[in-house]
Parts: structure tokens; C-alpha cells; sequence
């Protein structure tokens, strides 16, 4: 134990760290297998990739099944290992109009290009509580509801349906924000992004981030103190894969190299300011790996509202500094470490004041905050 | 499709075949004694997927995704692989199965239809993917 302050204790903390892995891997109960919780807990483990930033379910599974569940732990050795990897290639652009959907909903319009596909969802039932005996019976042989018609057709439509974004613009009520010039992504993996910061880089830390964490600052964005009032329309949300491409090394043409899952949303803003085209509306984005609605969602909310007033107030900043799990949790998490010098430090000064105060001493002067720095 | 099949495609089919199939081809690839040599790995590391977004059309950096790869050079001919996820040995196997196909040598015609029942394979996988979804598609009535 190396923490600052204190040491040794290592023969609890190895007795402690025995504890956890006698207990978790040799509990009275069969085994979860890495197919088992990608399986039943497929959510759990999308959300630990997600917020992780490394995409691998059985990696992903391997470290919820060693965190006992907790997500965050869980992203936390996840983003542990892909540290220790190195950087093969990046992709070529992915176009998310690739996407082959297995959900895809437009709450905005009820008939946009392509099908309204619910998919796997329980969106639109009650939440009733099953708790079976043991393992459910077989689905019988007979089709699911709504299949009897026979072979469903599938056409490219269908799959890869036109975004609603696109029905806007085609229909001239989205403001044309894409410009000629393409800059190059900003890496929060390499260096830590800091106010004013390039849009990308806002992107890429929310598509990191620690879901329950952007759902906050959504809420807050909407309902808080900051003033940010905005409408709120989810113009589309989608689940799907798309097609991961590198370089060929020997050719030079893009090679799909596997498909990989993410949720996206677009979020519809509908533009108020005084030096904004209220005759048209904006759009948000969102993405990120993975089956994760809430958190796609926020996001796309998110972009939308911090490219409104990510600089006029502190949402810029919040995104950038507050939201990645493993930055707040484990700053959280050090505060179980041992402060004794810390605190007895403290209890000196108290001691002291009051002993000056006993004796009829004027307290020291406070010294002030340096200039610049806001104390809050 | 053998005549038709491009390196990319052929290199896409063989990062989505299974590990058995590749390994037992690649096994009988290597059978004849020809000689082969890693020039790359196999090795695992990350792609980062970077991300055009639809909105400004500018692009970030969703993530990184887990993949392996390897470089071989089989008969005289170089061949490369790279497959999502970990398995070395499938991605080795499917390095010397590139080579093989580059090279024309025997099995070469097997590399391709291999990578044939693989794409008869997911188009069959992906029309149950949809024979299951479809009746989930829904037309909500609007009240007015």
C-alpha cells in the first residue's frame, strides 16, 4: 500500500483481496460462465464498454464477473487492460448511415423513410416483477405474435432506413451547419481535453461517460439552475452494428475487419435564440457502444444544448470534467484510503485556535484564496 | 464467386469465418511442408473507431474496439489477416489462408469457398434476424 501518508498493512490487505476472490469465485452457486452474462446481462456488459471506451463483450463480461457487478469497477478494469494494448490502426470514418438497425424509432413523425421497428423492447409494457421457480420452458415451435403472415421481406430500406435529419433537410427545416473543412479528431485518450475544447472532443467524452452520470447532467441541463431552457423532441433512436474498416496494408483499400453495436439518437432543438433561424430547427447527436438508449440520448441532447451554451454558462466544462466514471469515482473512491496525517493536521489547527482563543489572542488573519481562483 | 472475390472481401469473409474452419484449412495449407514465416504478430491490441456524425459531418473518436492481427509470408507470397477480439490462432489461421489464396496454390479454391458458406452464412443469419424482428414494426395510429 503506497498511498501517501501511511503504510504496510500488507498482509490484511492481501487477507482482504483472498477474501473477495474466496467468496466471489468459490460462492455456493454454479458458475457464471463469460457466455452466461453476455447473454442474460447483455445491457450490463454494453454499458461497461461503453464506458470503458474498449468494445469486446467477452473481455467486457470477463470484468463485470470479476467486479461482482458493479459497472463502474468493471469499466475501470476494463479501461486497465486496453491500456496495456497497443493501438493497431484507427478506422476509416464510420458512417453511421450504414447501420444495419435491429431497433430503430422515430417518436417525432409517424411515418418517416423506413419502418418504426421496435425490436427488443419492453418500452411500451408494464414493469410486473417475474420471479420464475427455475430456468423458463422452451418458446414453443409456433411463430412469435405477428409472424403468421410467413416469411417476412427484407429489403435494403428496411435494414438501412434514411435518417429523419435527412426527411428535415430534404424538407428544408434543419439549419446546414456541415462545412468544407474537416479537422482532425481530438484523442481524450492521449490528452486530456480542457475548455474551450473542439467538438470532437465533447463527443468523445461523452461517449465515454459514465451513463447514470450525462443522464444527470441532462436533467440538469433541462430542469437547473443554469437557465438553458430548451425543447426536448427525440427525433430518432436506433440500435444496430456497423462495419468496422481499416486500411488493407497491402493494398491500400478499406477492409471490414467485423461489425461492431451502438445506439444512436438524434435529438430535434427547436432554435429560439435572437440570433438563431427560428424558422428552422438543429440537431443534437449521439453514440455510443453498445445497447444504451438513456445514454445515447443524453448525449445527443447534450450536444445539441452545448453547442447552444456549452460557453455561456458551465456546461462546456461540466462535460468535459465531470462526467467520465472513472475520473469522479475514482476520485471518490480514494477517500477510503487512510488520511490520518491529513486529518490530524487539522485537528492541530483547531487545537491551536482554540488554545489562541483562550488565551485572549486575536485569531490569524485569514489569508485569502489566490487571485483567480473562485472559492466556492 | 471464387473469380469475383476481391483481397478486401476475401479478407472480410475470413474475419468473420469460425476459428475451427480456419484453423482446419489452414492446417491443410501447411501440410505440404511449404515454408512459412510471422512477419507481424499475431498480436492484439485496438482499433479506434473514428466516427463521421451525420449533423456537422465531422468526425471523433468513439472508442477503441478489440482486435488481433498477423503478417505471414506462406509459399513466397504475403499474406495478412486482422479479425475483432483476441484468438491468435484464428487470425494466424486466416493470415496463411491469404497467402494461400495470393499464392494460387492448391487450396487456394478452398479458401474461397470457404469464404463462400461464410457469406451464405450470415445471409442466412441475418433473414432470421429479420424473420424475427419484423413483427415487431409498428404503425401507432395518431389521434387527432
Amino acid at each position: 500500500m503506497g498511498y501517501s501518508g501511511a503504510r504496510g498493512g500488507l498482509e490484511a490487505i492481501l487477507a482482504a483481496e483472498d477474501l473477495v476472490r474466496r467468496k466471489r469465485d468459490h460462492a455456493p452457486a454454479p458458475w457464471a460462465s463469460t457466455e452466461q452474462i453476455t447473454a442474460r446481462f447483455r445491457l450490463a456488459v454494453d454499458r461497461v464498454m461503453g464506458e470503458a471506451g474498449l468494445y469486446d463483450e467477452p473481455t467486457a463480461a470477463a470484468a463485470f464477473r470479476q467486479a461482482e457487478g458493479d459497472t463502474l469497477e468493471a469499466s475501470h478494469l476494463l479501461r486497465a487492460q486496453r491500456s496495456t494494448l497497443p493501438r493497431l490502426a484507427v478506422s476509416e470514418p464510420v458512417d453511421p448511415d450504414e447501420m444495419t438497425v435491429l431497433r430503430r424509432i422515430v417518436p417525432a413523425f409517424r411515418e418517416p423513410d423506413g419502418p418504426q421497428l421496435l425490436g427488443r423492447t419492453s418500452d411500451y409494457t408494464g414493469r410486473l416483477l417475474e420471479r420464475p421457480e427455475g430456468p423458463p420452458q422452451p418458446p414453443p415451435e409456433t411463430a412469435a405474435p405477428g409472424a403468421a403472415a410467413g416469411p417476412a421481406e427484407r429489403t435494403e430500406a428496411q435494414r438501412r432506413p434514411g435518417r429523419f435529419l435527412d426527411l428535415l433537410r430534404k424538407n428544408d427545416l434543419a439549419v446546414e451547419g456541415r462545412t468544407a473543412d474537416d479537422p482532425e479528431p481530438y484523442d481524450i485518450t492521449r490528452k486530456p481535453a480542457r475548455p474551450p475544447a473542439e467538438r470532437s472532443a465533447v463527443l468523445a467524452a461523452m461517449a465515454r461517460a459514465e451513463s447514470g452520470a450525462l443522464v444527470a447532467l441532462w436533467y440538469r441541463s433541462v430542469l437547473g439552475p443554469d437557465g438553458d431552457v430548451h425543447e426536448i423532441t427525440l427525433g430518432e433512436l436506433r440500435h444496430g452494428r456497423l462495419p468496422l474498416r481499416v486500411r488493407h496494408p497491402h493494398t491500400g483499400n478499406p477492409v471490414a475487419v467485423g461489425e461492431f453495436r451502438v445506439t444512436e439518437a438524434e435529438a430535434v432543438e427547436d432554435l429560439d435564440g435572437a440570433d438563431e433561424d427560428r424558422t428552422r430547427f438543429d440537431v443534437g447527436y449521439g453514440l455510443c457502444f453498445g445497447h444504451n438508449e438513456r445514454k445515447a440520448i443524453a448525449m445527443a441532447n447534450l450536444d445539441i444544448a452545448n453547442r447552444r451554451f456549452g460557453r455561456s454558462g458551465p456546461l462546456e466544462q461540466l462535460l468535459l470534467l465531470t462526467i467520465d466514471g472513472l475520473d469522479s469515482g475514482g476520485f471518490l473512491e480514494h477517500l477510503k484510503l487512510p488520511h490520518y496525517v491529513t486529518f490530524r493536521s487539522m485537528v492541530e489547527r483547531k487545537q491551536a485556535m482554540r488554545a489562541a482563543a483562550e488565551a485572549g489572542e486575536d485569531p490569524p488573519a485569514r489569508v485569502a484564496e489566490p487571485a483567480g481562483k473562485d472559492c466556492r | 464467386m471464387t473469380n469475383e472475390l476481391s483481397r478486401e472481401r476475401r479478407c472480410a469473409l475470413l474475419a468473420e469465418a469460425q476459428r475451427a474452419e480456419l484453423m482446419e484449412l489452414a492446417d491443410a495449407c501447411l501440410a505440404d511442408g511449404a515454408q512459412v514465416r510471422l512477419l507481424v504478430g499475431p498480436e492484439v491490441g485496438c482499433v479506434t473507431a473514428q466516427v463521421r456524425e451525420p449533423v456537422l459531418a465531422q468526425r471523433f473518436l468513439l472508442g477503441d474496439v478489440l482486435a488481433c492481427r498477423a503478417e505471414v509470408e506462406f509459399a513466397g507470397h504475403r499474406g495478412w489477416a486482422m479479425r475483432l477480439g483476441d484468438d491468435r490462432a484464428a487470425v494466424l489461421a486466416a493470415a496463411v489462408l491469404d497467402a494461400e489464396a495470393q499464392s494460387g496454390r492448391p487450396l487456394a479454391a478452398d479458401v474461397d469457398l470457404l469464404c463462400e458458406r461464410v457469406a451464405s452464412r450470415r445471409e442466412l443469419r441475418e433473414s432470421r434476424e429479420w424473420a424475427e424482428l419484423a413483427p415487431t414494426v409498428v404503425e401507432f395510429e395518431e389521434l387527432t
